[in-house]
């Protein structure tokens, strides 16, 4: 990422949350994403299924929440590439797929993984893929500290 | 509650411009006060600056002021910067509106930009990460919409048969009212095979599917309907009607991807504010960032039956002569989307559509709405105007 920005005139903007539980009410998200596991929140008093996840049920406004799995496969309904305007930090093709993860929850998302819009077809079978992606230099009172931090996109499951 | 008008109304070019933000801002506020010389800055007692990228973009912010002082206004009444993302500038109109109405202001300048090419042209596609839920759908390389509206187009050609030559025919009809507009990004026709065999931009979403990146500003004066008459001796263009709708904002939650129900939510409530229908429209700037999005819009927008929005186009009922006519100015298609002045430049239009001032008229328009979306089609803006 350093790299990108040697010698051009200042300009940044962090493509990725804020995580690490010094800096997110929602850190645990990122803690199961390391273990591969897809979560959300879910409302203890009404039952309100929310994502992405919260601190306050937006039916109910408790905060009495609790974290839940969702699918890690899902099937691929309509994708795209986008052709025109990659973002930087984005590598080409960037490939984007309407994924059906369970009957109540569908997901846009990158897809990653393969070489070419044609390897993609409606109907083919994905699966959640963690990766690394640039850690957070923070100050947190005196310490400087580096924050790990994982995202996710989706790829064929063959 | 008085009546709130627009009495001016100017733009700067817009397109790739060697002009910084506030320059821009300085060409739309002079031709503007240029569109009526009656007004004159000492007349507007407030201000409202719609721009949405001012700070990623221009590193600008406490803009208002700012816009005020290169204007020669002193501001008595509202002085602030109005930000949705591409609905910025209509919503700017719509508070002003609402400040006149009230009587908590008499003179208002909307005025609303963007500098969106910058030297570095990456910055401007990165700096989207920011526009829509930037932790779950701006990491997934979702800022800029063609891959969303993309798979909207696929949907909606699943459901209702949509064909890439209706949208296509869209792309023609707005290149063709464009050629009237000198102040516009692109000036130029194009044919049918042109639109169909340009490059993808998100399959099958094609080159002219597709807005273009712009830079440029625009600016309305609005006030009260007595203030009015002594500014401009033509037809008073009133705004009877307005609503903002929305029903979500991540793209996961962002409901039917082919029936916008938040635009159909903010239609009914325009309407019924107006006491108008949507027959009664005679011209209307639609939101056009794609050429689906005109189609669904024609829908959703009660101008047609739902899934006949690409026939309506195919047919020439969004066209001069049709039904309603729809983006007479060119669209964001022709015009470009400098988002904080999109919806200026369209209350521009409309305005000098009812006063038969329009470069390409629509004859005897009385009714002319504005529709924006922003975000992941997730906010929708509609304001109608009526005339005397
Ligand atoms: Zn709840």
């Amino acid at each position: 990422m350093e790299n990108q920005f040697n010698n051009l005139y200042s300009v940044i903007l962090d493509t990725y949350p804020m995580e690490g539980k010094q800096l997110t009410k929602i850190w645990k998200f990122f803690e199961y994403l390391k273990e591969g596991r897809l979560t959300t929140t879910k409302c203890i008093k009404c039952g309100k299924v929310s994502y992405p996840p919260r601190i306050l049920c937006p039916e109910c406004l408790s905060e009495e929440l609790e974290w839940i799995d969702l699918p890690t496969k899902g099937t691929v309904e309509y994708f795209t590439e986008l052709k025109a305007g990659v973002p930087v930090g984005f590598e080409k093709p960037l490939i984007h797929a309407y994924i059906k993860l369970s009957d109540s929850f569908d997901i846009l998302s990158k897809i990653v993984g393969i070489k070419s819009i044609d390897d993609i077809h409606r109907g083919d079978k994905v699966k959640l893929k963690v990766f690394d992606v640039p850690p957070i230099p923070a100050e947190i009172g005196r310490d400087k500290i580096s924050i790990d931090r994982v995202y996710f996109a989706f790829e064929l499951d063959n | 509650m008085k009546d709130a008008c627009v009495v001016a109304g100017g733009q700067s070019k817009w397109g790739y411009r060697d002009a910084t933000l506030i320059e821009l801002f300085q060409e739309a506020g002079k031709a503007c006060f240029e569109d009526n010389p009656h007004i004159k800055p000492a007349d507007i007692d407030g201000i409202l600056v719609a721009s949405a990228c001012s700070e990623r973009l221009s590193r600008q912010t406490h803009l208002a002021p700012m816009v005020a002082e290169y204007l020669g206004i002193k501001t008595s009444s509202v002085c602030a910067r109005v930000e949705l993302l591409c609905g910025s500038g209509s919503s700017a109109i719509i508070l002003a509106a609402g400040m006149i109405k009230s009587g908590l202001s008499n003179t208002i300048m909307v005025i609303g930009g963007e500098k969106l090419f910058t030297p570095q042209r990456w910055e401007t596609f990165y700096s989207q990460l920011g526009s829509v839920d930037h932790d779950w759908d701006g990491a997934q390389g979702l800022g800029l919409p063609p891959s969303l509206l993309s798979i909207v187009f696929q949907r909606h050609a699943a459901l209702y048969g949509t064909t890439e030559e209706q949208l296509a025919a869209i792309s023609v009809k707005n290149r063709r009212n464009g050629l009237n507009n000198p102040k516009g990004q692109f000036r130029k026709e194009i044919t049918l095979q042109d639109a169909m065999t340009a490059k993808p931009v998100a399959a099958p979403l094609k080159l002219y599917d597709c807005c273009p990146i712009t830079d440029g500003a625009a600016a309305v004066i609005l006030t009260s309907g007595e203030a009015a008459k002594d500014f401009t001796d033509k037809p008073l263009v009133k705004i009877i009607g307005t609503a903002q709708a929305t029903e979500s904002n991540s793209i996961s939650n962002r409901g039917n991807w082919t029936t916008w129900n938040a635009l159909k939510t903010a239609a009914s409530r325009a309407y019924s504010k107006a006491g108008i229908t949507a027959d009664d429209v005679d011209v209307a700037q639609t939101h056009d960032c794609f050429t689906i999005s005109e189609v669904i819009e024609y829908e959703d927008l009660g101008f047609c039956e739902k899934g006949e929005g690409g026939i309506f186009a195919e047919k020439g009922l969004s066209d001069f002569g049709g039904k309603v006519a729809v983006n007479t100015d060119g669209g964001l298609l022709s015009c470009g989307h400098p988002f904080g002045g999109t919806g200026i430049r369209q209350a521009i239009e409309i305005a000098k559509q009812l006063k038969g001032d329009a470069n390409h008229q629509v004859e005897g328009a009385k009714y002319g709405l504005t529709h924006n979306f922003s975000g992941a089609i997730v906010a929708h803006t509609i304001l109608i105007y009526g005339r005397d």
